[in-house]
C-alpha cells in the first residue's frame, strides 16, 4: 500500500489525464448544446495541468526512482519525454480546430478530444514504462488507440481505408515484437529492464548472445512500426494520407517521440551499460549495426520516395520516414550525446512537422485540395502564410538558423565523433539531407515562382490561425536565442534510471 | 513414454506463430487475417506460460500472458468495428479492394 502511494505521488500528470479524459467522455454524454466549447477548454486545462505537474516532477525524479514495482521509472529522461509529449498535444488542441478542419468539420467533438487524451496518457506510459510488459501494454494502447483517431471520418473511405491497414501492419508487427519479447523473458527469466541488463552483462555463451540477438531483430519490428522505419514503413504514407490532418500531425510528432524515448529505455537501458563516453554493450550483442542498416534504408526509401510526390499529405509522410531515420542515428551512436540529439532533433521537429502541417491543414481549408500543383501562386495570395511554410520546410531540410539544424548537427556530430568507423554512415546521412532538400525546394519553388490560380479568390485567414501560423514560425527560431538553456537542460536530462 | 518438456512447449508456439503469419500474408478477406494476427499473439501467450512454467520460476510469464489476452480482445473489438464500417462503405471485406490509397 505504501508502494502505490509513493508511486501515485511520483504519477500525477497520468492521473491528471485519466482524470481529464472521464471528464471528457462524461461531458460529452450530457448532450447539452454547450458541451463542445466545455470539451475543448477541459482538453486544453487537463493537458495543460499535467504539463505543469510533469515540471514539478522535475527535482523528485532528478535521481530517478522507480513506481509501482518497477513497472515504470520517475526519471530525468522519461520527465523530458513527458513534457515534449504533453507539449505536442497541448499544440496540436490549440492549433487544430474544428473550424480550421475542413475534414473534421461537423464530426463529434467530445469522442476527439477524449481520444487524443487517451494517445497522450499512454504516451507518457511508454515514456516511463521499464518492463517489458508495461512496454508492450502502452505501444499497443498507443496503437489501438491511434487507429480510431485515424478512421475518425466514419462515412470516408479513405480515413477507414487507412485505418485498417494501419492496424493490419501494427498487429504484424507487434505480434512479432511480443514473440520476440516473450522469447527475451525466456532466456532471461525476468520481464525488467535493468534486470535484463544484469543478466546479458554476467557470464553468457556465444550461442545465447547469438539467440539475444536474433530476438532483438523480432523486437525491433514493434519499435520500427512505431517511429515508421523501413521495412515496417508501409502503412506510414497511406495512413498519413488518409487521416484527417489535424491526427496526421499529431501522429507525426507525438507517437513517434514515445516510440524513440521507449528505443532510448530498452537499447540503452537493457542491452547496453550506462559510461560517461560511448557506452558499452551488454553482452556483446552488436544490435547498433543493425540499427545503422534500418536507419540509412529508412532516410534513403523515405526521400527518394519523397522526390516524385505530388499530395502534400503523402510528401510530408515520406519527409517524416526520412526524419525518422536521422533521428535513429542518435541511438546508434549509443553515447550521452546522441541521446542528447535525438531529444532536441525531436522537440525541434515538434515546431517545423505541426507548422508545415498546420498550413496544409489551411490551405486545404480555403481551396480544398492537398495537391502541391494546387499551391502555385500561393505567394501572390498569402504572403505571410507562404513565408511561414518558408520557415518550416528550411528547418526541415536544416538550414541555419533555425532550429531543425540544431537537431541534425546535434545526431551527425554524435556519430562523427565516435570514430572513423561510422563516418560512412554521417556522409550517408548528409546525401540524404541534400536529396531531401530538393523535395522541399520544390514546394517553395511551387508556392513562389510557378504561375497558377490567378483567378481565384483571395486568401482571408482568421486572427487565430494567423497567429498560430506567426507563433510556431518564430518558435523555429527563436529557441537559439535561448539556446544554452535548452541544451542544457537536454544535458541534465541524460540520466536514465538504472537500479531496481 | 516421455513428459512434456519446454521444447515442445516452443515448437508448437514456433509452429502456430508461423501459421499465424502464413495467414495474415496469404488471406484476402480481413477477417481472416485477424485470425492470423490472434494465432501470432497466442502463440507469444504460450510461450509465456511455459516459460514461466520451465523457468525461473516467477509468475511474471503468466501475469504478461493475462494483459496480452486483454489486448487482444481490445485489438480485436477496434478492428472488427473498422471492417465493419469499411465493409458498409464498400460492400467487400476483400482487404486488396482497399486500394484507393497508393502511390
Amino acid at each position: 500500500m505504501t508502494e502505490v502511494l509513493r508511486s501515485a505521488a511520483l504519477f500525477t500528470p497520468e492521473i491528471a489525464l485519466t482524470v481529464g479524459l472521464l471528464l471528457v467522455v462524461l461531458v460529452d454524454a450530457f448532450g447539452a448544446p454547450w458541451r463542445n466549447a466545455v470539451g475543448r477548454f477541459l482538453t486544453v486545462a487537463t493537458l495543460a495541468l499535467a504539463l505543469v505537474l510533469a515540471v514539478r516532477l522535475l527535482p523528485a525524479g532528478s535521481h530517478g526512482a522507480s513506481i509501482f514495482s518497477g513497472m515504470a521509472v520517475v526519471d530525468p529522461l522519461g520527465v523530458f519525454f513527458k513534457v515534449l509529449l504533453l507539449a505536442a498535444s497541448l499544440l496540436t488542441v490549440l492549433l487544430f480546430t474544428f473550424r480550421n478542419s475542413r475534414e473534421l468539420f461537423g464530426l463529434g467533438h467530445g469522442e476527439f478530444y477524449a481520444l487524443l487524451i487517451a494517445v497522450t496518457l499512454s504516451n507518457l506510459l511508454m515514456a516511463a514504462s521499464n518492463d517489458i510488459v508495461m512496454l508492450y501494454l502502452s505501444l499497443e494502447m498507443v496503437s489501438i488507440t491511434s487507429y480510431v483517431m485515424v478512421a475518425y471520418m466514419k462515412g470516408d473511405r479513405m480515413s477507414n481505408e487507412a485505418s485498417l491497414k494501419y492496424l493490419l501492419f501494427g498487429a504484424v508487427s507487434t505480434g512479432a515484437m511480443l514473440y520476440g519479447l516473450s522469447l527475451l523473458y525466456g532466456m532471461t527469466g525476468t520481464t525488467s529492464l535493468p534486470q535484463i541488463q544484469e543478466f546479458l552483462a554476467g557470464d553468457l555463451s556465444a550461442q545465447s548472445r547469438k539467440a539475444v540477438y536474433l530476438t532483438t531483430f523480432l523486437i525491433t519490428a514493434g519499435f520500427g512500426f512505431k517511429v515508421a522505419a523501413v521495412p515496417f514503413h508501409f502503412w506510414c504514407p497511406d495512413v498519413y494520407q488518409g487521416a484527417p490532418t489535424p491526427v496526421t500531425a499529431f501522429l507525426s510528432v507525438a507517437p513517434k517521440a514515445a516510440g524513440f524515448a521507449i528505443m532510448l529505455r530498452f537499447f540503452f537501458g537493457s542491452l547496453a551499460q550506462a559510461g560517461t563516453g560511448p557506452w558499452d554493450l551488454a553482452g556483446t550483442i552488436d544490435w547498433p549495426q543493425l540499427l545503422m542498416v534500418v536507419s540509412v534504408l529508412t532516410m534513403t526509401v523515405g526521400n527518394v520516395a519523397a522526390l516524385t510526390q505530388t499530395n502534400m499529405k503523402r510528401l510530408l509522410a515520406y519527409s517524416s520516414i526520412a526524419h525518422a531515420g536521422y533521428i535513429m542515428m542518435g541511438v546508434v551512436a549509443l553515447s550521452q550525446n546522441g541521446a542528447r540529439g535525438m531529444m532536441i532533433y525531436l522537440a525541434a521537429y515538434l515546431f517545423m512537422n505541426l507548422g508545415a502541417f498546420l498550413v496544409v491543414t489551411l490551405v486545404h481549408l480555403q481551396d480544398g485540395t492537398f495537391d502541391l500543383r494546387d499551391y502555385a501562386g500561393l505567394y501572390r495570395r498569402a504572403p505571410l502564410l507562404t513565408v511561414a511554410m518558408g520557415i518550416f520546410l528550411l528547418s526541415l531540410v536544416g538550414i541555419p538558423p533555425f532550429v531543425g539544424f540544431m537537431g541534425k548537427l546535434y545526431v551527425f556530430a554524435a556519430i562523427v565523433e565516435r570514430g572513423p568507423e561510422y563516418w560512412w554512415y554521417a556522409v550517408a546521412g548528409a546525401v540524404n539531407a541534400a536529396i531531401a532538400a530538393f523535395y522541399y525546394f520544390r514546394i517553395m519553388k511551387t508556392m513562389v515562382i510557378d504561375a497558377g490560380n490567378e483567378t481565384k479568390p483571395a486568401f482571408p485567414l482568421a486572427f487565430a490561425d494567423g497567429a498560430a501560423v506567426f507563433l510556431l514560425a518564430a518558435a523555429n527560431l527563436l529557441p537559439l536565442f535561448f539556446w544554452s538553456g535548452i541544451e542544457g537542460w537536454a544535458r541534465q536530462s541524460l540520466t536514465l534510471y538504472a537500479g531496481r | 513414454m516421455t513428459a512434456i518438456t519446454l521444447p515442445h512447449y516452443l515448437v508448437v508456439s514456433a509452429a502456430l506463430f508461423s501459421l499465424g503469419m502464413l495467414g495474415i500474408l496469404t488471406r484476402r478477406n480481413a477477417v481472416n487475417v485477424l485470425m492470423g494476427v490472434e494465432l501470432v499473439l497466442n502463440s507469444a501467450n504460450l510461450n509465456l506460460v511455459a516459460f514461466s512454467r520451465f523457468g525461473p520460476g516467477n509468475l511474471n510469464g503468466q501475469l504478461f500472458a493475462v494483459f496480452v489476452i486483454v489486448i487482444a480482445a481490445a485489438e480485436v473489438a477496434v478492428a472488427l468495428a473498422i471492417v465493419l464500417t469499411l465493409y458498409r462503405l464498400r460492400r467487400t471485406p476483400n482487404l486488396d479492394e482497399a486500394d484507393i490509397l497508393k502511390g
